[in-house]
């Protein structure tokens, strides 16, 4: 049974990072790789204002949203100028710089959260607090699932207003042919930055409830890999609707689980299961560009 | 001048492995990721013809190999994608999906450890008031002559004069009767030979492991970027440069800072000057194709 929760508080997590992704994949059009990087900032923001400040939940999660929604800025202002390839390597970079940030921003002798020793570098932060609401503190499973799949409804009913909206709409117009809306007046510059910001600020919040209910948060979650995998995730479930990102979450989240029933040794479970998500990725392009329930087609 | 040179050396492997980007990248526009799945595979089949063969026969075996699996890569999945139009989107998901399945496989059967290719202690060798051992002088000259033999294939022989047609506009050599799809493997089989040779090398220098590939192929396409992604002697004074600047940064800061000052410049170059140092002054819009 804890393992079930565990498993479903996972996915909710993961399903906030696969819709929020799904945003400037599958309605935007652009392909990033940074989104690792701004779910990792956000359980580091979350990690450092509950440990070092003591701030609460809700503080800390809305620092979380409003430092990963600013940086989000990075990403975006490239994105004026950088179109397909180009964006996705401008995105790499900044996933690279990010990740250079969290692992080498270090002093062994200064206190952790100092200005000399904000991330503890590759050792990553420990016993990062339960979530405290309202003087409640959050610490058994069940309540804590309770808590995380409150916060996906939220951003995806965010999302789902969003999407129904005009905003939505010129946003896939935009997708559909830049050239196009901006002779129509819109102001697609604006566009990029405001989705952007609005998709890595909800991907701060998935970090935050990772970096709470795991407790422990070390930089290779802004790795390169974990940016593969939340990307493959929209890929493999399907861009540009509301049903791909979350099939797409819950096979890559169930996967790794059914592998686990063929009792192989760790070392090799866990390449296996990597190489399986390249398979996939590979098959997908070839006999199902659009992901297993999506609309959008990769261009 | 110690400093200058390593980081010319170091550059080289850079260089070899970017021109084999290039390669790939200017006959077929396919940001060919699944290059770091050949880096990675090259020593260890290396290693196991050497200890079958002796060190000519690993040569030949890895050779082999990898060149066989690039083309195998461009024959099961580039050449099918292009033919249905995929995206360069598509391209560069189904390439990062190769390179991450061949990771694993390597992995799998050979385990994670970094191992070395050479045994012993590398001999230094005194050049004027500098050091530098013996890989490092093979890395040196071997790449140095490498690249100037592929530059001297692309622009003083026939199928060198085709590859650079090709790249100019597949139509219009589709139309004069040429192979597109024998020309395209060639230019994978090509890549995958410099791989092979940047691979080695590094490989005899630092040791290798089967997680670095990607690290190293992102260094050959930031070079790419810098030097002009429409040129060919560009990737070479790119990845010369990069290696010098990573060199610097070491020096005057630490080597922690690398990859952050790697992608800084990147990031630089791709807002102030998209074209790169030698590249042809073209909208985004009309090279992004």
């Amino acid at each position: 049974m804890n393992y079930l929760i565990h498993l479903l508080i996972y996915l909710d997590i993961y399903v906030i990072v696969a819709l929020s992704l799904n945003l400037v994949v599958g309605y935007c059009g652009m392909l990033t790789l940074a989104h690792a990087g701004y779910f990792a900032l956000g359980g580091y923001v979350y990690a450092l204002s509950a440990l070092t400040l003591g701030w609460s939940f809700l503080p800390a999660l809305v620092a979380a949203i409003m430092i990963a929604a600013v940086l989000s800025l990075a990403v975006s202002l490239p994105a004026w100028r950088l179109k397909g390839d180009f964006f996705v390597l401008g995105s790499l970079a900044v996933q690279a710089l990010l990740f250079s940030l969290l692992y080498n921003w270090f002093d062994a002798q200064a206190p952790l959260g100092s200005w000399s020793n904000l991330t503890n570098g590759p050792f990553g932060i420990t016993s990062i607090p339960k979530p405290d609401l309202f003087g409640h503190r959050v610490a058994d499973a069940s309540g804590f699932l309770i808590l995380a799949t409150l916060l996906t409804l939220i951003c995806a009913g965010i999302l789902w207003r969003l999407k129904t909206s005009p905003w939505g709409r010129v946003l896939i117009a935009m997708r559909e042919d830049e050239l196009a809306a901006r002779g129509l007046g819109k102001n697609t510059r604006l566009l990029k930055v405001q989705a952007l910001a609005i998709s890595c600020g909800l991907v701060a919040v998935a970090g935050a409830l990772y970096a709470s209910y795991v407790g422990y948060l070390d930089p290779s979650s802004a790795s390169l890999d974990e940016s593969i995998l939340v990307l493959s995730m929209v890929l493999v479930g399907g861009a540009g609707n509301f049903r791909g990102p979350m099939v797409g979450a819950l096979v890559l989240i169930a996967l790794p689980e059914l592998l686990r029933f063929l009792h192989l040794p760790d070392a090799q479970a866990a390449n296996l299961r990597l190489a399986v998500y390249g398979l996939l990725l590979v098959l997908m392009m070839h006999f199902r560009p659009q992901g297993i329930s999506g609309e959008y087609r990769l261009r | 001048m110690q400093i200058l040179l390593n980081g010319l050396v170091s550059g080289m492997a850079i260089a070899l492995l970017a021109m084999a980007f290039q390669m790939v990248y200017l006959p077929t526009r396919v940001l060919f990721v699944g290059l770091a799945g050949l880096y990675t595979l090259a020593p260890y089949l290396f290693q196991m013809g050497a200890t079958e063969l002796g060190a000519m026969g690993g040569l030949l075996v890895s050779l082999g190999g990898v060149v066989a699996l690039g083309v195998l890569f461009e024959w099961a999945n580039h050449a099918p994608l292009t033919r249905k139009g995929a995206s360069e989107g598509a391209h560069l998901i189904a390439s990062l999906g190769l390179y991450i399945l061949v990771v694993q496989v390597v992995a799998m059967i050979w385990g994670n450890e970094t191992r070395t290719l050479r045994t012993g202690l590398d001999v230094p060798y005194a050049v004027g008031d500098t050091i530098l051992t013996q890989s490092q002088l093979l890395m040196g000259g071997l790449g140095m002559l490498l690249l100037l033999a592929v530059l001297a294939m692309l622009y003083m022989t026939d199928i060198g004069l085709r590859l650079r047609a090709l790249a100019d506009n597949p139509t219009q050599f589709a139309l004069y009767g040429y192979n597109v799809d024998a020309h395209r493997l060639l230019a994978f089989a090509l890549a995958g030979a410099l791989a092979t040779v940047a691979s080695l090398l590094t490989a005899r220098d630092i040791g290798f492991e089967p997680h670095t590939g990607l690290n190293v192929t992102l260094l050959a396409i930031v070079a790419v970027i810098i030097g002009g992604r429409t040129s060919l002697v560009g990737p070479i004074i790119g990845g010369l440069l990069l290696g010098l600047i990573r060199a610097q940064v070491v020096w005057h800061f630490s080597a922690r800072w690398q990859e952050a000052a790697t992608f800084l410049v990147l990031a630089l170059f791709l807002l102030l000057r998209p074209q790169g140092l030698f590249g042809r002054e073209t909208r985004i819009e009309a090279t992004a194709k």
